[in-house]
C-alpha cells in the first residue's frame, strides 16, 4: 500500500489512527501532562489541575435519530474532560462551512448547542467560523475545545490491578446503529446515545479508577487503549455486555462488529472488586443497562468468554464497512 | 428457550449426529459474512473432530478478477468518476488501488448503498458504478441502470458456483448457503444441486442451527435444501428484484478469481450505452491480463487450503500490505483469520 498519503482508515479510531498519531512525535510538553488520553492536564496548585481537550466532528448524515452534529460536538468535547474526572467549565466552537450550506440547518445545529449549554450550565466562551468554497469540504466540520477542573486526587488515572472490575454505563453501539439505519433507511427504534456523561461520572467518581468514552473504534478500541496504558489484560463476559436487541440485529444484518461501533454518551470504567457493585448500582440509576461485564487480568490479551468458549477481541483495524454479500 | 439454552441444545445435537455419522464430514460455508461469525466465535474449534468446516468463494470482493479491478482502476486513472462499495477500493490493482487514486484526485467515491450513487450523479453526470457482489447487491445496480447510470458490472451468481464446487475435486458433504442472497433467489435455484444445504442467518446461533440441520440431513442421506433463516428468507425469494435483474442484465459466462470461468455465472449490462465496458472500451482495451503471483487466494476460495497455508500469509501479506483480495476484504478469509489472531 502507498504510505505517502493519509487514508480514511487512519481516522477511524483503530490501530492505524493510533500509529499515525504516535508518528507525530510531539515530545515537548512544558508543564503539561498527557496520560495517553484524549485530554491533557496542567497543575494549577497543589490540589487542582486544569484539563484541556480538543476534538473535530464530521458525521454523515448531519441530522440523525437522537441528535445532530452540534449535539455530538458539544457532548463529545465535555465527555473527553469528564472521563478524566474533570468538571467542564467552558468550550470553544470552531465551525467550517461549505458555501451553500442551508442557513436553517446551521440555525438548528446552533440551537442544539445552545440548548445543551443552558441545560448543562457549560458556556460556549469563544469560537470561529469559516466558509469554504463549494465542493472543497463536505457540508460542515466542527472543532471544539474544552477546559475543565479536577481535584488531583480525583483524577481518573489511578493504577488498575488484576481482579478489578470493568463496568459499562449503558448499551453499546446505539449511536452508530442510529446513523447506519438512517443511511440505509432502515426502520428502527434505536436512537443515538449522544449525551453528556459528566453527571454519571461524578456520581461514581470516588469509586472508580479509570474511565474512557468508547467513541470511534467503540468498546474494542477503548479497552485496548486502557490495556496498553496500564499493561494489563482483560476478560469480558459476553452475556453481561449490554447490547440492545435492535442494535444486535442491525449489526448482524450489516455484518459489523458491535464492539467496534461508536457510542457518544457511554463510558467504560474500572473499579476495585469491592466498589464495583456500588458503581453498577449508581450507574443503573441513570441507565438500567449499565453492567459489570468483565475483569482486569495479568497479561496483555483482551478475551471474550461466551458459551461457545473464549475468543480474542482484536483492536479494530481499517474502516467499518457493511457487508455486501 | 433463551439463547444460551438454544446454543447448548444445538451443540448437544451436533455432537450426537457427528457420532452417528461415524465418518469424516466436510461442510462449506459459502458466505464471507458466515466465515466472519464462524472465526469470531471459534465455531470450528467446538465442532466434533470428524466435522470439517471450510470456507468457500462467497466474498464478493475476493472473487472479482484482477482484470476487472485493473480495468476500473484504468478508468479512474483517466479521470472518470467511479463509485463502489468499501473494501473494493483497497484491492491492489496492477498499478495502484482505487483508494490511492481517490487520495490523489478525489474522484473515487465509497458508497454504503447504491442509492447514494443517484445523489453523486447530480454532481458527476459521468459517474460509473463498479457493481460487485452476488444476487444481493445486483438488484440495486439494476435500479441504477433504471436511473440511466453507467455501470461496470462484475456481478456474479451463487448457484452456478455451488454447482461447480459440488462437482469439483473437493468433496463437500453439505453447504451452508448465504442468507442474504437467498432473500432474492429463494430456495428453488439450490434444489438442482443434489447435496444437503441449509440457508443460514448471521448470528452464532443461526450458524450452529444450520450445522445441526446439515448433519441431520447427512445422517439421514437427504440431499435437500432447508430454509434455516425463515425470519428473513421467503420460499419464493423476491420476485420484483429478479424481474429487475432480468430487465437490465444478461446472464453470461464469467471468470471468478481462483475458480476460473464458470458457465452462466455472471451478469452483464444489457444496454451498451450504460455498459462501461463498451462506453470506455478505448480506455480499457490495453489492460493486460493479470500477472501470476504466489498469492494463493484462488485455492483459499476453493476451500483447498486455509489462509495459514499460503506462503505469503502474515509475512509479505498483512491487512496493511495486502497482496490479494482475501486479505483486503473484511469478508475475506485471510483478513478474518488475521483479525482473530489465527
Amino acid at each position: 500500500m502507498n504510505d505517502d498519503v493519509v487514508t480514511l482508515a487512519e481516522g477511524s479510531g483503530g490501530r492505524e489512527m493510533h500509529e499515525l498519531i504516535r508518528s507525530y512525535g510531539f515530545s515537548y510538553r512544558g508543564k503539561w501532562k498527557n496520560y495517553d488520553t484524549d485530554a491533557a492536564s496542567f497543575d494549577l496548585d497543589m490540589s487542582r489541575s486544569l484539563v484541556f481537550t480538543t476534538d473535530s466532528f464530521i458525521v454523515d448524515p448531519i441530522f440523525f435519530p437522537g441528535g445532530d452534529i452540534g449535539h455530538l460536538a458539544f457532548c463529545g468535547t465535555i465527555n473527553d474532560l469528564a472521563v478524566l474526572g474533570a468538571q467542564p467549565i467552558g468550550v470553544s466552537l470552531g465551525i467550517v462551512l461549505e458555501e451553500g450550506f442551508p442557513k436553517k440547518d446551521l440555525k438548528k445545529i446552533i440551537s442544539t448547542i445552545k440548548r445543551l449549554s443552558g441545560k448543562t450550565k457549560i458556556p460556549v466562551v469563544t469560537g470561529d467560523t469559516k466558509v469554504m468554497q463549494k465542493g472543497t469540504i463536505d457540508k460542515i466540520v466542527i472543532n471544539s475545545a474544552g477546559v475543565g477542573l479536577v481535584k488531583k486526587k480525583e483524577m481518573l488515572i489511578k493504577k488498575i490491578n488484576p481482579g478489578d472490575k470493568i463496568i459499562i454505563s449503558g448499551g453499546l453501539g446505539e449511536h452508530a446503529v442510529a446513523l447506519l439505519s438512517k443511511r440505509f433507511q432502515y426502520k428502527t427504534t434505536i436512537v443515538s446515545d449522544s449525551k453528556p456523561i459528566f453527571e454519571e461520572i461524578r456520581s461514581v467518581l470516588p469509586l472508580i479508577k479509570v474511565a474512557k468514552d468508547p467513541t470511534r473504534g467503540g468498546l474494542a478500541s477503548s479497552l485496548h487503549e486502557v490495556a496498553q496504558r496500564y499493561k494489563v489484560g482483560m476478560v469480558l463476559d459476553e452475556e453481561r455486555i449490554p447490547v440492545k436487541p435492535g442494535v444486535k440485529k442491525v449489526s448482524e444484518l450489516l455484518g459489523v462488529n458491535v464492539y467496534e461501533l461508536a457510542c457518544e454518551g457511554r463510558f467504560v470504567c474500572v473499579a476495585s472488586e469491592k466498589n464495583a457493585s456500588r458503581v453498577e448500582k449508581k450507574l443503573q440509576d441513570f441507565n438500567s443497562d449499565a453492567a459489570i461485564c468483565g475483569r482486569i487480568t495479568k497479561g496483555s490479551h483482551i478475551i471474550i468468554q461466551s458459551i461457545l468458549g473464549t475468543r480474542i477481541l482484536p483492536m479494530p483495524s481499517g474502516r467499518i464497512v457493511p457487508r455486501i454479500c | 428457550m433463551n439463547e444460551k439454552e438454544l446454543l447448548k441444545n444445538h451443540i448437544t445435537h451436533i455432537n450426537r449426529y457427528a457420532s452417528e455419522i461415524k465418518r469424516e464430514v466436510t461442510l462449506m460455508e459459502i458466505c464471507g459474512g458466515h466465515t466472519n461469525v464462524i472465526i469470531r466465535y471459534g465455531i470450528r474449534d467446538i465442532l466434533p473432530e470428524n466435522i470439517r468446516l471450510i470456507s468457500g468463494p462467497g466474498c464478493p470482493v475476493c472473487v472479482t478478477t484482477q482484470h476487472d479491478i485493473d480495468c476500473i482502476v484504468e478508468c479512474a486513472r483517466h479521470g472518470i468518476p467511479i463509485a463502489t462499495y468499501g473494501d473494493m477500493l483497497r484491492v491492489p490493482g496492477n498499478k495502484m488501488s482505487l483508494d490511492e487514486i481517490r487520495g490523489k484526485t478525489g474522484m473515487v467515491f465509497e458508497v454504503y448503498s447504491a442509492s447514494e450513487v443517484v445523489e453523486l450523479q447530480k454532481k458527476y453526470p459521468d459517474i460509473v458504478f463498479f457493481g460487485i457482489g452476488f444476487e444481493t447487491t445486483a438488484p440495486m445496480t439494476a435500479f441504477l441502470l433504471d436511473k440511466k447510470i453507467c455501470v461496470y458490472s462484475a456481478h456474479k451468481l451463487i448457484p452456478p458456483a455451488l454447482k461447480m464446487l459440488a462437482s469439483g475435486d473437493l468433496k463437500v458433504d453439505g453447504f451452508i448457503n448465504p442468507g442474504h442472497v437467498s432473500t432474492i433467489i429463494g430456495i428453488q435455484p439450490y434444489t438442482k444441486i443434489r447435496i444437503p444445504q441449509v440457508i443460514a442467518g448471521f448470528s452464532a446461533e443461526q450458524i450452529l442451527r444450520s450445522i445441526r440441520i446439515l448433519l441431520e440431513l447427512i445422517r439421514d442421506k437427504k440431499p435437500i435444501v432447508v430454509n434455516g433463516y425463515p425470519e428473513v428468507v421467503r420460499q419464493q425469494g423476491n420476485k420484483n428484484a429478479r424481474l429487475l435483474l432480468k430487465k437490465y442484465f444478461t446472464v453470461v459466462d464469467s471468470e471468478w478469481r481462483g475458480l476460473g470461468v464458470i458457465a452462466k455465472s455472471g451478469l452483464e449490462v444489457k444496454n451498451a450505452t450504460l455498459n462501461a465496458k463498451h462506453k470506455y472500451y478505448d480506455t480499457i482495451k490495453n489492460v493486460l491480463p493479470s500477472k501470476k503471483t504466489p498469492c494463493r487466494c484462488g485455492d483459499i476460495l476453493r476451500g483447498l487450503i486455509e489462509p495459514t497455508e499460503c506462503p505469503l500469509y502474515k509475512k509479505q501479506c498483512t491487512p496493511k500490505n495486502p497482496q490479494g483480495a482475501c486479505m483486503v476484504s473484511a469478508e475475506g478469509s485471510c483478513a478474518i483469520y488475521y483479525r482473530y489472531g489465527k
